[in-house]
């Protein structure tokens, strides 16, 4: 079958994954694109017997690359040569929407503009004339209202028409004759050099000293040419960049007022959002109601998903057990009845039991995206964040890690620049996800029975206070440039739409599956070899390897006052998942009965909050150095790894030897 | 004149922008925000101002919206 590609592109809040949920149904998934950690969609459809690979960009205001975002989607763009863009435009909104399009046809795209959104547009009182802004952009226009499926027939066939077509000439921003000299005459010098990219995009982008475009042609025999020549230009137009950005805005006006015209318009939307703002951005009442959303996700995740989590969890103990019986009465070589059950339903099923609270996690979080209430979180949270140097979005990642750090890591994906991204993701590990707390009961049941309430607050503070100074510590080191102030576009709140929910929760998750099948099932397999061999030794006990090489580490984890090798064992299957702690010291001290009494003999108050503070700290577990490194990459998922480490221990120490004198 | 963080809500004009952050002054330009433009403010501050041109609500932190010149046309309806 004849095989089509089609790009959707379009500003933030357009509604364009709606549109773009509407055009594939459930034939979706997330693209794997080399070295690319933004989100990036890839769907079909297919219309005439022509079947239509749509792939959906991650929302833009423009092309320059000012954002990570922008620059991959201009990459994308410009490599992919695709048969037909549609740019999705808020229709009550035109104006700043139709600056994307100024760019893409500079980029000289094969445009659609999908006006989508009209009842908003109608409602705000904007009609717009669509043969005539067919006409003078030179581009095929399509209305659609995507929440309600309306004229995603006659988006399809558009699609089809325009793919079949060759390019055509489209109406492009006159920049004036000075202006428009001296873009020519960079041109000229450009020409051979630019390609991928079209010589007048390319030159503009020069123009407004774009560095990835600079980047394009640093080795190139003409580059210093070209250097003098934009520098002498910049003597002539010191606000050439401005400039440029006020005549595409001209063009636009010019546009927008001979398309539409002004109707009645209805006020109560836009008045319960001016009241919502009013209260949600306040500095007190906004970061209360920040703090009850946050409460309120929490108690969702963890209540509506539990139940699910115990049936997980029984399932896969009844599993094992079975397995195993039934295994070891046809006479199975033990060791591969070991490896299945105690190896991977128990390794992996660790894991794979925090499904259904990922899944809710993310359900939420896509409903406070969708119904306009993260923008405004934002700038609650930007006060803190931005002391630190990271952006106000960068908090709800953050505070996502209390659940659990892997979701809340791929979470980074919405923020904006690749500094913000990295940042956050080395700051999420110290956040204190869910299955640091089994340890922290455990202890505090035993040692601080007056004041378990404080000693686990003072945990999470501690947590905040490591992640907060890390990134703070890195944005120092690493990234030098200064943070911007926070500016957001703030869209209309409106009710958010189940099904993309479902689909946007559904996605996430599963990606967090996929990464159990892989890199959290090697890791299991190492762990669960360590314990068992040599045959002779017991399930990870003081014979087997993992047993020997607690002992050895015992020796680093005396000055921190648990040099005992049980511990060193505890901490090393910590690093599957954190609540397997518990689990093990289960295990080493000969069951759950004996646990109390040999904690009480081998463990001091000190030592045990030195031990939860270590468990708190040491290092991220497999899941979550897996997706640093997925999203970050290597270099960061090892140096995140060593961090840990280092801050981990030493932290414990100095808390053990400065109050041991006491 | 005043700046954009200490003013009542209402329709303005905005006079200068006067950051020494440049990519900010390109990001508010390309979100249709300019000198001279005419925009209708929200909710003041404390805690973000927001404004509203051509139907995009745009929130500024007020650090930004210190450097904000704008001018009164009319109060809030």
């Amino acid at each position: 079958m004849e095989e089509k590609l089609i790009i959707l592109t379009g500003n933030p809040n357009t509604g364009k994954t709606t549109i773009f949920n509407a055009l594939t149904g459930l034939h979706q998934k997330t693209g794997n694109w080399p070295g690319v950690t933004v989100e990036i969609k890839e769907g079909y459809f297919t219309y005439e017997g022509i079947n239509f690979k749509v792939i959906d960009l991650p929302g833009t205001y423009s092309l320059t690359s000012f954002t990570e975002d922008e620059r991959i989607a201009r990459d994308i763009l410009v490599r992919e040569k695709a048969d037909a863009v549609v740019v999705i435009v808020d229709a009550s909104n035109i104006e700043r929407n139709l600056y994307l399009v100024t760019l893409l046809l500079e980029l000289e795209q094969k445009v659609i503009i999908d006006l989508n959104m009209y009842d908003i547009a109608r409602d705000k009182g904007v009609a717009i004339d669509v043969n005539h802004m067919e006409k003078l952009l030179g581009t095929k226009c399509v209305i659609t209202i995507g929440n309600k499926k309306t004229g995603i027939e006659t988006l399809k066939k558009t699609i089809y028409e325009v793919s079949k077509q060759e390019k055509q000439p489209t109406i492009k921003t006159n920049y004036g004759n000075e202006v428009e000299e001296v873009i020519s005459e960079v041109e000229d010098i450009i020409r051979n050099v630019a390609p991928p990219y079209p010589s007048r995009f390319f030159a503009l982008r020069l123009l407004e000293n774009d560095q990835t475009i600079w980047a394009h042609i640093k080795d190139a025999s003409i580059y210093r040419e070209v250097k003098k020549l934009v520098e002498s230009i910049y003597n002539r137009f010191p606000d050439i960049e401005t400039y440029l950005i006020e005549k595409r805005y001209g063009f636009i006006h010019g546009l927008t007022e001979e398309c539409t015209k002004r109707i009645e318009v209805m006020e109560n939307k836009i008045e319960l959002t001016n009241k919502l703002d009013r209260l949600f951005t306040h500095p007190f009442y906004g970061t209360i109601f920040f703090l009850f959303f946050i409460w309120l996700t929490f108690n969702i995740v963890f209540n509506w998903g539990s139940p699910f989590t115990n049936l997980l969890e029984g399932l896969f103990s009844f599993t094992a057990i079975n397995l195993s019986r039934v295994l070891s009465s046809i006479n199975f070589p033990e060791w591969i009845v070991s490896l299945l059950t105690d190896g991977i339903i128990g390794g992996v099923g660790s894991v794979l039991v925090f499904f259904p609270n990922i899944f809710l996690l993310f359900f939420i979080f896509a409903a406070l995206e969708d119904s306009g209430y993260m923008a405004r979180a934002a700038f609650i949270t930007d006060r803190l964040m931005h002391r630190i140097g990271l952006h106000g979005k960068s908090a709800i990642p953050m505070i996502l890690g209390f659940g659990c750090n892997v979701p809340a890591i791929m979470a980074t994906r919405t923020l904006e620049t690749k500094k913000d991204r990295v940042l956050t993701t080395l700051a999420i590990p110290f956040m204190s996800c869910s299955a640091r707390l089994p340890v922290y009961l455990l202890f505090t049941g035993i040692f601080f029975q007056n004041h378990r309430g404080s000693i686990l607050f003072s945990l999470y503070l501690i947590g905040i206070l490591f992640g907060l100074l890390t990134a703070k510590l890195f944005k120092k080191t690493f990234f030098k440039e200064e943070t911007p102030p926070i500016i957001m576009e703030l869209p209309l709140y409106h009710t958010p739409d189940i099904r993309n929910m479902l689909i946007s929760a559904w996605e996430r998750s599963y990606l967090f599956i996929r990464k159990a099948g892989t890199i959290i099932f090697g890791g299991v397999i190492v762990i669960w070899a360590l314990s068992y061999f040599p045959v002779s030794a017991t399930y990870a006990g003081e014979n087997s390897f993992i047993g020997i090489l607690g002992n050895k580490l015992a020796v680093l984890l005396r000055p921190a006052g648990f040099g005992y090798w049980q511990a060193a064992v505890a901490l090393l299957f910590g690093l599957v998942a954190k609540e397997l702690v518990v689990g093990t010291l289960g295990t080493v001290f000969g069951g759950e009965m004996e646990l109390t009494r040999s904690l009480t003999t081998i463990f001091t108050p000190l030592s045990a909050y030195a031990f939860m503070l270590m468990t708190l700290l040491y290092i991220p577990c497999i899941a979550t150095i897996a997706v640093i490194k997925q999203e970050a990459g290597i270099k960061w998922a090892i140096l995140a790894t060593i961090w840990s480490l280092f801050v981990g221990w030493l932290v414990a120490v100095l808390l053990y030897q400065g109050f041991r004198l006491y | 004149m005043q700046t954009l963080n200490k003013i009542s809500p209402g329709k303005y004009k905005i006079l200068k922008i006067e950051t020494s952050c440049k990519s900010a002054q390109k990001r508010l330009m390309i979100l249709g925000v300019f000198e001279g433009d005419k925009i209708e403010v929200i909710k003041p501050a404390p805690g973000p101002v927001i404004l509203e041109k051509n139907g995009t609500r745009i929130g500024i932190g007020q650090g930004l919206a210190a450097s904000i010149m704008v001018e009164k046309i009319e109060d809030a309806r």
